[in-house]
């Protein structure tokens, strides 16, 4: 009967398991120094942060919420010889993009040469130096020529059209524009150019096939100024649909290119989690009618210019082609964030504490009680809100009791009226089924309007879980019709 | 036009306003918490309930005063109404369902040809007031069934009254005025 749009989902997928996890961080922290005081052991407040991770887990609301994460990592980072010869600043450390705490990779282990750095998507851009070979699991490789930056939004599709469309036109020029690195949340038309422009390098490029260029999928492009390099956009991350680019993090590659590279530099490194994620990417296509799509994790493989078989190679691409990922009609674009990572505890210990626009961790028992009201009324508010979980309990207990002795009594007047039957004749009981709903929204609303039976919402800063899913909205409109 | 045709013309009752009392104190929060498809206007201290089966809406006031609008007739006012204390019984509430009363009955009529208003008013002057630039149309009250008929150029009108179970269609409309 409703009809809820998130308008945009800032901070939204793209950083939904960042969010979570910066909520259970945040909470623990908190409790870090109570348990201390209250003389629990430390161990206990592990206990409790393994649970409260895998509860979120396995509760879907975030699906692939912490695969990326807590796998092994997904990224074989492996820097160049000297064949490229553009590797000249490696050892430069990371640059981390404003508003974000990177974890600091000092690439003086991608410096040398042979070393390898798995990357994981755990939603931080990282910023890949030049001369970096980058290699997703499908076995594609992206020569990184000039610095990029890339960044994974998980299945919300962001992309700043603005740096992929500079980025693109340097294929032809030699100049390259200066790009600031940012995660920006694009609108649906930005995303569908997104795609038709990410199309247009690789028609480009179909015919280079020597060359090995770093696709920069993403929107977090950093071009440092005067840099001549060439960046195009290649390698489709294991789609027959080239053209379709959605799903997965901002890697949108023709077919032909991967044969591309795959000719030129056959990679093996296909990591399991890799196909992982990728059939993740199936899934992500169900929700095709809400905006947000699924986390779909690409893992970069950042190789060395190395040759390894191919046919390892082309087996998971192969594994990995599931089925056409959905279009970004829905504008689900998505970033890629690698963080670079140097060890597999770093990935654990390197995590967001400012996650932004995070209502507090209503979510997890929120979609357990019973707000039926929430949703239909809109009338709620954080104070409310709070009241409400508490009265709920209340109210049950108080309900079972004085309906059983209503249904007893009869009532007999003052001033001779009927006395209320026991509500076989008058009461209506086609009501309170309906609203034995799971969907549920928590958030704060802005304006809710209603005229005649019309009703519209203006909401804000909440929390969706639909199909046992978890959305996160800066802001959603709503029209329903009572 | 004799007096027969003149009830089959087209005079709808649109609406029935009734209140009733529960005789007891309402916890305006409680039912906006609970209730379903309840409304709550704390700023002015009231929940509107809207029912759907009898499409009425109910303002519950905290005192246990209910109003009740929307219905097409005065039974279904009333059947509504039970319903809604029956609602409110159910949320916890030691209603009593009293003093049920009819306040206003709503109807709509519409006459085949149009109206001298001026003329109307001159040959109705006790009861037909006329401000043109105020309202556009006549007021006709009739006292013995303290009625309001409102009567428009265009040849509709609409009835109000403020005595319960009156069938104003038995009004004996003085088809002469016209």
């Amino acid at each position: 009967m409703a009809c809820i749009n998130p308008v945009s989902l800032q901070h939204a997928d793209c950083g939904k398991p960042k969010l979570y996890r910066s909520v259970i961080e945040d909470v623990i922290e908190g409790a870090r120094h109570l348990f201390a005081e209250e003389g629990v052991e430390e161990q206990v407040l592990k206990d409790l942060k393994q649970l409260w991770e895998t509860k979120v887990l396995q509760s879907k609301a975030t699906e692939d919420f912490f695969r990326n994460s807590i796998h092994s990592p997904l990224f074989t980072l492996q820097l160049p010889h000297s064949l490229h010869q553009t590797l000249q600043s490696p050892t430069a450390s990371l640059v981390i993009p404003a508003g974000r705490t990177l974890p600091k990779f000092t690439t003086a282990e991608l410096g040398t040469s042979n070393s390898r750095a798995n990357l994981a998507f755990s939603g931080y851009p990282i910023h890949v130096p030049a001369g970096v070979t980058l290699q997703t699991a499908s076995g594609h490789l992206y020569k990184v020529n000039v610095p990029i930056m890339v960044t994974q939004t998980s299945g919300r599709a962001s992309i700043l059209q603005h740096p992929v469309q500079q980025v693109i036109q340097q294929l032809g020029q030699p100049s390259v524009p200066q790009l600031n690195p940012c995660c920006l949340q694009a609108t649906t038309e930005k995303a569908q150019r997104m795609e038709t422009v990410l199309q247009q390098p690789t028609i480009l490029h179909s015919g280079t096939e020597d060359r090995k260029h770093l696709e920069k999928a993403t929107c977090d492009t950093l071009v440092p100024p005067g840099n001549e390099h060439k960046i195009t956009s290649e390698a489709l991350l294991s789609q027959p649909e080239s053209s379709q680019y959605i799903g997965l993090p901002g890697v949108v590659f023709p077919p032909q290119v991967s044969q591309t590279d795959s000719n030129v530099e056959p990679v093996v490194s296909v990591s399991a989690s890799m196909i992982q994620n990728l059939h993740g990417g199936p899934l992500f296509k169900g929700p095709q009618g809400t905006r947000d799509q699924h986390v779909s994790d690409v893992q970069l493989h950042l190789l060395k210019n190395r040759k390894f078989e191919c046919d390892s190679v082309k087996q998971p691409r192969n594994i990995e082609e599931p089925s056409s990922l959905p279009v970004s009609e829905k504008g689900s674009n998505s970033q890629m964030d690698l963080s670079i990572q140097v060890t597999d505890d770093d990935i654990n210990e390197i995590i967001q504490i400012d996650g932004t626009g995070d209502t507090s961790s209503n979510d997890e028992t929120g979609s357990t009680r019973d707000v039926d009201e929430n949703e239909f009324l809109g009338i709620i508010d954080a104070g409310d809100l709070k009241v409400l979980e508490e009265e709920a309990d209340s109210i049950s207990n108080e309900d079972s009791t004085t309906n059983s002795s209503d249904n007893e009594d009869s009532q007999i007047d003052i001033v001779e009226e009927d006395p209320l039957n026991s509500g076989d004749d008058v009461s209506e009981q086609d009501m309170s089924d309906l609203f034995d709903t799971d969907n549920v929204i928590v958030c704060q609303y802005d304006k809710i309007h209603r005229s005649k039976n019309k009703w519209k919402f203006y909401l804000k800063d909440g929390i969706m879980c639909f199909g046992g899913r978890d959305y996160v909205f800066a802001k959603a409109i709503g029209d329903a019709e009572w | 036009m004799d007096a027969d045709s003149d009830v089959a013309l087209d005079i709808l009752i649109t609406n029935v306003v009734c209140v009733f009392r529960t005789r007891c104190h309402l916890n305006l929060r409680k039912i906006a918490l609970e209730g379903a498809n309840v409304i709550y206007k704390r700023d002015v201290g009231k929940v509107l309930m809207k029912l759907r089966k009898p499409r009425i809406t109910a303002t519950i006031w905290s005192s246990g005063k209910i109003i009740c609008t929307g219905a097409t007739s005065e039974e279904e006012a009333k059947f509504g109404a039970r319903r809604l204390a029956r609602s409110l019984q159910k949320l916890g509430f030691q209603v009593i369902f009293t003093d049920f009363k009819v306040v206003n009955v709503l109807a709509v009529c519409n006459m085949p040809f149009e109206i001298r208003l001026p003329e109307f008013t001159k040959n109705n002057r006790p009861h037909a007031s006329y401000e043109p630039e105020l309202h556009p149309a006549v007021c006709y009250r009739i006292k013995s069934l303290r009625a309001t008929l409102q009567i428009f150029s265009t040849g509709s009108i609409t009835v109000t009254e403020m005595k319960p179970f009156l069938h104003h269609w038995n009004l004996g409309w003085p088809w002469d005025l016209c």
